[in-house]
């Protein structure tokens, strides 16, 4: 397998498929290929990084006012249909 | 509300569907800061997350009976506060989203091409990384930059943490499209971040 291909399979994969024929090959390649070593380094710490990244809570108001807005649509005496986006039969 | 908190997303689903509405509100509770979270990730923007939360949970419960349980309740819950999220966000044509990305179907130029200096090592750990904060506005900028549709398959698969196969069944993309697209985010994401953190390397196109 050469850099080219295994650029394509380990920012596709990366830890997925890890026993599977090509993930051998992409593992075989990246002991002696520093460059692809490092690109595949640097593409996993930029998910972690994502990861990482502190999301905030929902705020107290926020979380209130979900409450009454569900409140009131739970009370309606009819329903609004169904529009089409609703995800019939998951 | 007693009780509600130790019951399962089944059992709470099958009272919300017989007309309990506490119950109904407890899955809510134990869903809001998964859908508010995933909305600010997709949004950067407060007041459309709220507004996501509450649009929400309003379709989950409109279409609750629609839910028969083929498939988890949360990749349910996630292919609406998707949808919604899609909705609120201006949408391309896909022949202009496609093109920017392309590029990052090729690999960068190092490879067979010893004349080109090697790729720089990112040494320090993200969380070393985290401190800096201008590489913290540099996350912020870069997924922003990146096309709405290829952030939500970047998001909820790397991010959020689900499958791949949950991703593109979410997104009712094949499997093939949802790594596509995967691919093409992290490197995108990846080149953003690389002038923050190392040497800078050029791409083949």
């Amino acid at each position: 397998m050469n850099c080219k291909q295994v650029y394509r399979h380990i920012c596709e994969n990366l830890d997925e498929n890890i026993h599977s024929a090509r993930c051998r090959a992409i593992r075989k390649h990246l002991v002696s290929c520093p460059d692809c070593g490092a690109y595949l380094d640097s593409i996993k710490k930029t998910i972690a990084l994502y990861k990482t990244i502190p999301t905030p809570k929902v705020p107290s108001a926020i979380h209130r006012k979900m409450l009454r807005v569900l409140t009131a649509e739970m009370a309606r005496p009819v329903r609004q249909p169904a529009r089409k986006q609703a995800h019939a039969s998951r | 509300m007693t009780g509600y908190s130790s019951l399962t997303d089944a059992q709470l689903i099958r009272a919300a569907k017989r007309g309990d509405h506490e119950a109904f509100t407890a899955l809510a509770k134990r869903y809001e800061e998964t859908v508010y979270k995933f909305s600010i990730k997709m949004c950067h923007d407060k007041q459309k997350a709220a507004e996501n939360l509450q649009d929400t949970f309003i379709s989950v419960f409109r279409n609750l009976s629609s839910f028969v349980g083929k498939s988890k309740f949360s990749t349910w819950l996630y292919t609406i506060v998707t949808n919604n999220c899609l909705m609120k966000q201006r949408r391309r044509k896909l022949r202009d989203l496609e093109d920017p990305l392309e590029i990052y179907d090729e690999a960068p130029a190092h490879h067979g091409d010893r004349q080109r200096a090697p790729i720089a090592r990112w040494e320090e750990t993200p969380a070393d990384l985290l401190v800096k904060k201008e590489l913290r506005v540099a996350l912020n900028a870069a997924i922003e930059k990146l096309p709405v549709e290829y952030r939500v398959v970047f998001v909820l698969r790397d991010v959020e943490g689900r499958s791949t196969e949950d991703t593109a069944k979410i997104l009712n993309l094949s499997v093939e499209a949802t790594k596509s697209r995967l691919r093409r985010a992290r490197a995108f994401l990846r080149d953003k971040l690389q002038p923050y953190i190392g040497s800078h390397f050029e791409r083949t196109t």
